[in-house]
């Protein structure tokens, strides 16, 4: 497995993971209304610990194969990051369209800010998981 | 699109002392599994990669790419 597929495979696991724990969060909140004191801690220290476990998962891939990780993307791995990104791209649009929706059932800042975040989150899912199909199809 | 584009590079290393996939790809300047992906035909390369493998190997483009449209289909 090449370190491009390695890297999205470690980014796609974090954001399912982190993006599970903010789901949860969400549906405690808005379906079980448990109080949340101060979602916007529990927001920020979730995305602290995205960043820094992927920096970790990334420094530790790097170093099993360091002269793959410093070889810049080649024409092939760039088209396939453009493949990914346009299959995302309309991922994040139907999300910001539905996102747009709610305003229309009265949710809150906070609410609407969620759903905003969860298009991005779906988005950036479907986009490493395209990258991972697209680097097994060509393997 | 309905062509095929079949390639000799598996043939080519071998004839040259089996070069591996490894060699070629630091000499074309892409990784080792854009190679092993134009050897297979999972993946076209740009044409100036495409010459820098001809390149390498010191032969024509046409003998390390061979281009074969499909029957039936229509021209402009």
């Amino acid at each position: 497995m090449s370190f491009r597929e390695k890297s999205a495979w470690v980014s796609f696991s974090c954001l399912l993971v982190f993006g599970g724990f903010w789901l949860r969060n969400v549906i405690r909140i808005e379906v079980y209304n448990v109080p949340d004191r101060n979602p916007m801690l529990a927001f920020f220290s979730l995305l602290g610990a995205l960043i820094l476990t992927e920096i970790v998962l990334h420094i530790v891939i790097a170093m099993r194969d360091p002269k793959e990780a410093r070889t810049p993307k080649d024409e092939r791995e760039r088209l396939i990051d453009l493949k990914a990104t346009r299959v995302a791209f309309y991922v994040l649009m139907a999300g910001g369209w539905l996102s747009i929706g709610t305003l229309h059932l009265n949710f809150d800042r906070l609410r609407i800010a969620d759903s905003v975040l969860g298009a991005i989150i779906a988005a950036e899912l479907v986009k490493f998981a395209a990258q991972i199909a697209l680097y097994r199809r060509d393997a | 699109m309905g062509t095929t584009i079949h390639n000799t590079i598996r043939r080519l290393r071998f004839d040259r002392q089996e070069m591996t996939q490894q060699e070629l790809a630091d000499r074309i300047g892409v990784t080792r599994q854009t190679v092993n992906a134009i050897e297979l035909g999972k993946y076209s390369p740009s044409l100036e990669v495409a010459f820098r493998i001809a390149d390498v190997f010191g032969v024509a483009l046409e003998q390390v790419f061979q281009y074969e449209a499909k029957r039936g289909v229509k021209r402009g």
